[in-house]
This record gives structure tokens, C-alpha cells and sequence, in this order.
């Protein structure tokens, strides 16, 4: 009887192992995903970049003023632990510079490493993942021409479990998507769509402007409408087009907000959002002017 | 010898009053910087609309602005006192934390908008390119001070 028992409770404990093991497999890219798109070109990779918002996070801390030098670093202090921005300078050692095409497709559109482990969503690839395939070569080219800098970044400090990464690969079936957010009708005019696009996508701004539920994922039902700040102090306001968010914002309002850092009353941007309007400032008028029609077309 | 040890505390208790009325004299300090604030958006936002051509460049307004700048950026550090950090103020802990980093922050801020008023001279800046030339500088401050010293709640 015994013996039964303790027989049943190891295959159920096996089976459970297996399930897990299945679920939270890495599923990468298939390889096909680059047929059909021109090899990387670093200019128009150089307006993702910004659109991204790389050096937000990957620059340098201490490089202050130094553009382009992805050395990694900056600390990003969350309810799960310390997330520490790793080197993506083409240093072939410290950085990425010995990663093939395949490698960064897969970090950027499904959270994986090269050697096949889950990246944490510290990386905002949940937004990434509704990157273009030719948007994300393009990045890799321009990241290709800025210069190595050496020397690892420290590592993450966080907590057990969060130290295995195998889970995320449950918590990614659950967030990871590349379907966009906000569905529109037929006929949508073309810059709300790129709108939706740079938002949804490389801008991650949802990353911030979304509210999260207890294991850290983005409460869609309430996208855009702002909560408690996930990283660093106080809240984040919300940016939908109503008295909430920023209904009396005209869309000349939010393009000049995100070239200039001023709000309609004149106040000045602040907290992590400055990091992000500094590279708002360096897209084309055209972007964030699609940005701003998108931000005035949701929830209508 | 009681006389002294009364009176040397006598002395000590009123001085201890009279610094709590001293510092009780700014009665509501997050209203004043606050309002000092205020001065300083309405001045940005007469100062932008001149810049994007959307009012006329005015040398008068354009130096008054850059006076409203100036006083604001001397008065603001002096209403920031230890015991300002809740209530209704979006002022960011890291002001009391690091009272350092503020200051040289506010020093900054400070630095460019004298610089200002002494290329505006006696009636302002004599067109709409030395304005520009004056004012970037002093505007470059709201968002790098407000990066670190300013949270929305
Ligand atoms: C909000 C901060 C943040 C932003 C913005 C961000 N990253 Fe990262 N990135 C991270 C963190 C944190 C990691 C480490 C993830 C991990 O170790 O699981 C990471 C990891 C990576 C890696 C894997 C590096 C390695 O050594 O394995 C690549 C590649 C990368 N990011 C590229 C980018 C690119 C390209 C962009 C812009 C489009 C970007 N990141 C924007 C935070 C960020
Ligand atoms: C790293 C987090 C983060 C990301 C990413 C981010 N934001 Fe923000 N955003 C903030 C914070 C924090 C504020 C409040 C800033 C302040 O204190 O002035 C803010 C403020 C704003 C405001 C002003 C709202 C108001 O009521 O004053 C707008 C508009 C805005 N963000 C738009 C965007 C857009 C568009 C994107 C994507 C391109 C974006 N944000 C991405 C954190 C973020």
C-alpha cells in the first residue's frame, strides 16, 4: 500500500515536472522570419532606436553625455528585485557583437537568450515583440556601428524564485503577444495605425502607463490608464483621451509635449518620462504626430 | 548659582521659541513654491509661444520673463524646509535625501537664469535669435531638475 503511494505521489510529481517542462519551453522564432526582409540598414535603425528607447536603460550610467555607448548597468529597483540593464555594445566578449541576426530577433520578439533562456520583462520585450522583423534588423544594424565598450555589467540581484528563469516561460504564455491592444475599425486613417504601432510597439509606453496585477502583468482592460509606478517613486498619470488621462490635451498638445517636455500649462516632464520625451524629441515630426493621433483614437 | 542655571534657561527656552516663530514665518512653504512655480511655467509658456512664433517677439516681455526666471530660480531653495515633504506636494523625497544633488541642481538653474538677465541688458534681448540664445539654456533646467527632484503621486 505503501509502497503504491509513494509510487503514485513520484508519477504525479514526473507528470507535473513534464507539464511544466512543456509549458515554460522557449519557443523561438522560426527561422524563415528573415526571408523577405532587406538586411539591417543602421539609418533607419537609428529612428527605432529612439522609437525604443535603448539608451534609457543600456547606457552607460557613468557615460552621462557619452552618446551611444551601450555599456549597460543602470539599475532597475522593482518589487521582484534589482534588475541590473546588461551590455549591448558589439563588444564580442561584454557585448553582443558576436550574436547573429537570429540571436537579437529572438531577444527583442520573444524574450530569449542565445542559449535558449527566458529574459526577464524587465527587458520590455512584451511591448517589443510587436516590432516589425525589419524594424528590429534595422536596430541591430545601427547598434552594429556604435562603438564596444568593455566590461560586463553587474548581475540582477533578486529573490528565489524569481532567480529561475525556466517560470517566466509560463508567465510568458500568459503576456507575451504580438497582437496589438487596441483594435480598429476598417478604414482607420494610416498615422492613427503608425500610431498604434510606435505605442504599442518599440515606444512601450504601456510598459509604464498600464496599471499591473501582482505577478507583474499589464492590466490591458485598463490600458494607458496610469497607476502606481513600477520602477522608482509615486504614480504614473494615465494618457487616455478623457478627463482621467489627458482629454483636454489637443493632438498639437501631446506632439509638442513629446518634442518640447511642456504641457499645455506649461509644466515641464519629469521623473522617468524625461528619458523617454529626450528621445521622442529625436524622431521625425511625423512620428510624433502619429503618436499623438493614436493617443486621441483610443477608447472612442 | 539657581539664579544662573534659571536664567541660562530662561535664555535657551526663548531662543527655542523665537527660532520655531523664525521658522514658522514661511507659514506655508509648499503653497509659496508652489506659487513660485506657477511664475515660472507662465513665464515658459510666454517664453515658447515667442520662440514657435506664435505671439510676436516683444523685448519688454521677453526680459520680463527672464527677470520672473531669475528671482524664482534665487528664491526657490529657501522654501524647501525639513518638515515640507507631505501634503499636497508632488516635491520628491530625494530633495530631503540628498539635499546636495538639489542644491546643485537649483545652482544650475540659478547660474543660467542670471546669465540670461545679463544678456537681456536694460530692455531685453534685442531680437527674437538673442532671446533664444538667453532662454535655452534657463528651459533646459525644468525637465533635468524635475528628471530627479519632482514625482507624481
Ligand atoms: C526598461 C529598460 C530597458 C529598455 C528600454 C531596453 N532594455 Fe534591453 N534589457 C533590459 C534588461 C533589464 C535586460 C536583462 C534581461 C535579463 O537578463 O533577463 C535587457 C536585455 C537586453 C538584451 C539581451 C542582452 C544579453 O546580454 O543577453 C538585448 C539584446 C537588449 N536588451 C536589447 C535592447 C534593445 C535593442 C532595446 C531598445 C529597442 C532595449 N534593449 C531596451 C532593459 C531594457
Ligand atoms: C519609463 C516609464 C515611461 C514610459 C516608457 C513612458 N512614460 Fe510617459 N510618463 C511617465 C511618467 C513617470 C510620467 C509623469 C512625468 C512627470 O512627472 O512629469 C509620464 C508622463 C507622460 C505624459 C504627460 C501626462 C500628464 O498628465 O502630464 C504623456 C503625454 C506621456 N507620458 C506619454 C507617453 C508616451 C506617448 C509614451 C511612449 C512613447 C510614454 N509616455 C512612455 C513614464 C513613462
Amino acid at each position: 500500500m505503501l509502497r503504491k503511494l509513494l509510487f503514485l505521489t513520484a508519477a504525479l510529481v514526473a507528470a507535473a515536472g513534464l507539464v511544466f517542462w512543456l509549458l515554460t519551453m522557449p519557443r523561438p522564432l522560426d527561422e524563415s522570419v528573415l526571408a523577405g526582409t532587406e538586411p539591417g540598414d543602421p539609418v533607419r535603425g537609428e529612428r527605432m532606436y529612439f522609437a525604443g528607447g535603448c539608451a534609457s536603460c543600456h547606457a552607460s550610467p557613468e557615460a552621462e553625455g557619452v552618446e551611444g555607448e551601450l555599456g549597460g548597468g543602470l539599475v532597475l529597483t522593482t518589487d521582484f528585485g534589482a534588475f541590473v540593464a546588461p551590455n549591448i555594445s558589439p563588444h564580442p566578449q561584454d557585448g553582443i557583437g558576436d550574436w547573429s541576426e537570429m540571436d537579437f530577433a529572438n531577444a527583442m520578439l520573444r524574450g530569449i537568450s542565445p542559449e535558449g533562456n527566458h529574459y526577464y520583462p524587465a527587458y520590455p520585450y512584451t511591448s517589443y515583440a510587436r516590432m516589425e522583423v525589419q524594424d528590429v534588423r534595422d536596430i541591430f544594424a545601427y547598434l552594429k556601428s556604435l562603438p564596444p565598450v568593455e566590461g560586463r555589467a553587474d548581475s540582477h540581484k533578486i529573490a528565489f524564485p524569481f532567480t529561475l528563469r525556466r517560470g517566466i516561460g509560463l508567465w510568458k504564455r500568459l503576456y507575451l503577444s504580438a497582437e496589438p491592444v487596441v483594435t480598429f475599425p476598417e478604414g482607420t486613417p494610416e498615422n492613427v495605425l503608425r500610431g498604434r504601432y510606435l505605442v504599442e510597439g518599440p515606444g512601450h509606453c504601456g510598459e509604464c502607463h498600464t496599471p499591473r496585477n501582482f505577478i507583474g502583468g499589464l492590466k490591458l482592460g485598463q490600458w494607458l490608464e496610469g497607476g502606481p509606478a513600477a520602477e522608482g517613486e509615486g504614480r504614473v498619470p494615465g494618457i487616455t483621451p478623457d478627463e482621467d488621462g489627458i482629454g483636454f490635451w489637443s493632438e498639437g498638445d501631446i506632439a509638442y509635449f513629446l518634442e518640447s517636455g511642456f504641457t499645455p500649462d506649461f509644466d515641464s516632464v519629469g521623473g522617468a518620462m524625461v528619458a523617454v520625451q529626450k528621445n521622442m524629441a529625436r524622431l521625425p515630426a511625423e512620428d510624433r504626430e502619429s503618436i499623438a493621433a493614436y493617443l486621441k483614437a483610443i477608447g472612442q | 548659582m539657581r539664579k544662573i542655571v534659571i536664567c541660562i534657561s530662561t535664555l535657551l527656552f526663548s531662543a527655542s521659541v523665537f527660532s520655531v516663530s523664525a521658522a514658522a514665518e514661511i507659514e506655508d512653504p509648499v503653497a509659496v513654491r508652489k506659487a513660485l512655480m506657477q511664475a515660472v511655467a507662465a513665464s515658459a509658456g510666454t517664453s515658447s509661444a515667442m520662440l514657435r512664433g506664435n505671439r510676436e517677439y516683444d523685448m519688454a516681455v521677453a526680459k520680463a520673463a527672464i527677470a520672473t526666471f531669475h528671482a524664482s530660480a534665487k528664491a526657490l531653495s529657501s522654501f524647501f524646509p525639513e518638515n515640507s515633504h507631505t501634503g499636497g506636494t508632488t516635491a520628491a523625497p530625494t530633495i530631503w535625501k540628498d539635499p546636495e544633488a538639489f542644491g546643485s541642481a537649483v545652482a544650475k538653474f540659478r547660474a543660467a537664469a542670471a546669465t540670461a538677465v545679463d544678456l537681456a541688458g536694460h530692455d531685453g534681448p534685442a531680437d527674437l535669435e538673442a532671446f533664444r540664445q538667453a532662454v535655452t539654456p534657463v528651459l533646459g533646467n525644468c525637465s533635468s531638475c524635475h528628471q530627479s527632484f519632482r514625482v507624481q503621486n
